[in-house]
């Protein structure tokens, strides 16, 4: 188990072109920890987790991962030693047989553990003897989870885990990630599904159009982002609401409804101070923050 | 487990080669018996001849096809994630195909003509292994080049079936400039014996042609060695 | 135990699952003595990260109601202070059924009370003035 930063990167950027696809992350993940990466479709997800793995070369910036160099093609295959990763795609190899793609995967890394493998096998009930050309979309699935689940890496990264999985999958997929975290793996996994990273994850980092907009602990935002509405006799006066950690004011008629990411108390007792006829605090839900940063950006 | 997981990508064509050319060769060679005299030695050597022709071209069609594949064909069927977040060097993913590929080369070269050698055998013909062994020697020797240019272009062409269009294109096109601009270079004639028939015997005479095959297994080393730094440099 | 953890509400789990088990331990559904569940064990039930429970646990401790043993577990220890807690708790809850009451005579409908009891509850420590 490590102590220092698993994943740390200083000015990742990466264009294809004139398109910057990632602008100058500066991502830390912690060891231990569950450890979320939300963002859109094309935010660059998947290519900074490429260029931590080797798969792309960074146009500028460095990174480490398990503190060897990503950019170093030694360094960066000694470290996918200790690292377990599924693509969005799941991808396997459809002229192998489910037993054949155990066995390979098995052979590469020496913390396969082949109890762990054997009961996930047997749980997902998966056909050992067919080829995965010819598995259903779940089965491929779980077949891809299980090549990283049967590990027992330093690192997990997982790009979309859920997609593909029914309501029963996806409660299995959270309850391996915890069982994961509780050993000693730390868990870096990307999502849409808000709801499931609400529940498990302890950080979040939020990237949109290649740059990192958010990277806190889940309860600091659970503690510090606030809905706050109010209710003026007269017309709300927007202008004294704009203090620090107040990132949107909407107001209709009456009404003012301030979001903050912080300092919530200062609004209240601003609204206070302004005679607001109601005030009434509200937490905000991981959805919600996401949605408003993404589209303030 | 990378020689077998390149071994289950190219089986199947391996085994199509296979088959084929050992029919054939077995079928034209049992066939041709029928018209030759046994005692007509020169005939039975040009046969022979005549076979490698043949072979010569099968067997640079089949390694070109068993050339194909690689990383970058993963990477349009969608599999290069998996293959490249092994703690595997790609160099060493690219040596294993390539070793791959060569082992299946000797293969497709040596089964025919040990087939060969003996369907003649049973007809009696006076085949000296000698003379079969140099065969497959200058085919495999000097043919070898063409499996590395098909791991080249298999590196830098995508698109499924570009490649392989791209890679049979350059084999008709060195035909042609091997026959029209580098005659003193003639690969061709080279893997086809055709530098050292003896019009008269029919026999292949003279060395063995080891300066012109170390050139062509070092031209073949060397695109092998590009196409290392190829797939080094690529983005997936 | 049944403990139910809620992401939305703009509570930290850990804290969540802090005041469950402390709610378990003044009903008695916890008593002095009892084991809780391992931190992975719990975690994996309740679906939610280790380190959540790891916190809580950890800061029970701190606060002295849980004994966290090496490699056996952890333990509710419910002293003699805590159960002093719970009659403070009981009384508390007289004086809120009071409020409560004198606030629907006022014409207040339960879930405006509610909200009000909520939105005051999110600054436990903060003093906001009074119109």
């Amino acid at each position: 188990m490590t102590n220092t930063t698993v994943i740390l990167t200083r000015d990742l950027a990466k264009s294809y072109g004139s398109v910057a696809a990632v602008h100058g992350l500066n991502l830390s993940v912690e060891p231990n920890r569950i450890t979320a990466f939300l963002g859109q479709n094309g935010a660059g997800k998947s290519t900074t987790i490429k260029m931590l793995l080797g798969m792309v070369r960074p146009s500028c910036g460095e990174g480490t991962v398990l503190g060897k160099r990503i950019t170093d093609a030694e360094e960066n295959c000694q470290m996918r030693r200790k690292v377990a990763y599924v693509a969005e795609n799941k991808p396997l190899y459809g002229y192998m047989t489910v037993e054949q793609t155990i066995r390979f995967a098995s052979s590469f890394y020496p913390d396969w553990r082949a109890d762990v493998a054997r009961r996930l096998f047997n749980e997902y009930k998966l056909p050992p003897q067919q080829k995965v050309q010819s598995l259903s979309k779940g089965m491929r699935t779980k077949l891809a989870l299980l090549l990283a689940f049967a590990r027992h890496p330093e690192l997990l990264i997982l790009d979309e885990p859920s997609e593909g999985l029914d309501p029963v999958g996806i409660e299995h997929l959270l309850q391996t990630l915890v069982a994961q975290s509780a050993e000693g793996v730390t868990i870096f996994f990307s999502s849409h599904q808000i709801a499931e990273v609400e529940r498990v994850a302890d950080h979040v980092c939020i990237l949109d159009n290649g740059r990192l907009l958010v990277n806190a602990s889940l309860d600091q935002l659970r503690q510090s982002y606030r809905r706050i509405d109010l209710v003026f006799a007269s017309a709300p006066p927007e202008r004294e609401f704009r203090i620090t950690g107040v990132e949107k004011i909407q107001t209709k008629g009456h009404q003012m409804s301030v979001f903050a990411s912080r300092n919530a108390e200062a609004v209240i007792e601003r609204a206070h101070d302004l005679d607001a006829v109601s005030v009434e605090v509200a937490p905000v839900g991981l959805r919600e923050i996401f949605l408003e940063t993404v589209k303030e950006n | 487990m990378l020689w077998y997981k390149a071994w289950l990508e190219t089986r199947s064509r391996f085994l199509t080669c296979l088959a084929t050319l050992t029919i054939f060769c077995a079928v034209f060679v049992g066939h041709a018996q029928e018209l030759i005299r046994p005692e007509w030695t020169a005939d039975c050597n040009r046969l022979l001849f005549v076979t490698q022709q043949f072979v010569v071209i099968m067997w640079i069609l089949g390694v070109v096809l068993l050339g194909m594949g690689g990383i970058v064909r993963e990477k349009a069927i969608g599999t290069s994630s998996l293959t490249l977040s092994l703690p595997v060097s790609r160099a060493r993913l690219l040596g294993v195909r390539a070793g791959v590929g060569v082992l299946e080369a000797i293969a497709l070269g040596v089964v025919p003509w040990t087939t060969i050698f003996l369907v003649s055998s049973l007809a009696r013909m006076p085949v000296l292994i000698s003379q079969v062994g140099f065969y497959v020697l200058l085919l495999v020797g000097g043919g070898l080049a063409y499996f590395a240019m098909a791991v080249l272009v298999s590196s830098l062409v995508e698109g499924e079936y570009t490649a392989p269009a791209v890679a049979f294109g350059v084999v008709l096109l060195t035909a042609i400039a091997f026959d029209a601009w580098l005659r003193p270079f003639n690969l061709w004639r080279l893997v086809t014996g055709d530098y050292y028939i003896d019009r008269h015997t029919y026999l292949l005479s003279g060395h063995f042609p080891w300066l012109g095959t170390f050139a062509s297994l070092s031209v073949a080393g060397l695109m092998l060695l590009a196409s290392v730094k190829v797939i080094q440099s690529r983005e997936f | 135990m049944f403990f139910k953890l809620s992401p939305t509400t703009g509570q930290p789990l850990y804290l969540q699952l802090m005041q469950q088990i402390r709610h378990a331990t003044e009903t008695g559904a916890l008593q002095d003595g009892d084991q809780l569940p391992g931190i992975r064990t719990l975690a994996e039930e309740l679906v939610v990260s280790p380190n959540t429970v790891a916190k809580a646990y950890s800061e029970l401790e701190h606060d002295g109601l849980l004994e966290l043993r090496q490699g056996s577990g952890a333990f509710v220890c419910v002293e003699r202070r805590t159960r002093s807690m719970a009659d403070h708790v009981q009384a508390a809850r007289r004086r809120i059924r009071d409020l409560i009451e004198r606030l629907r005579e006022e014409g207040l409908l339960d879930e405006e009370i509610k909200r009000a009891f909520e939105a005051e509850l999110l600054y436990p420590a903060e003093t906001v003035r009074k119109r």
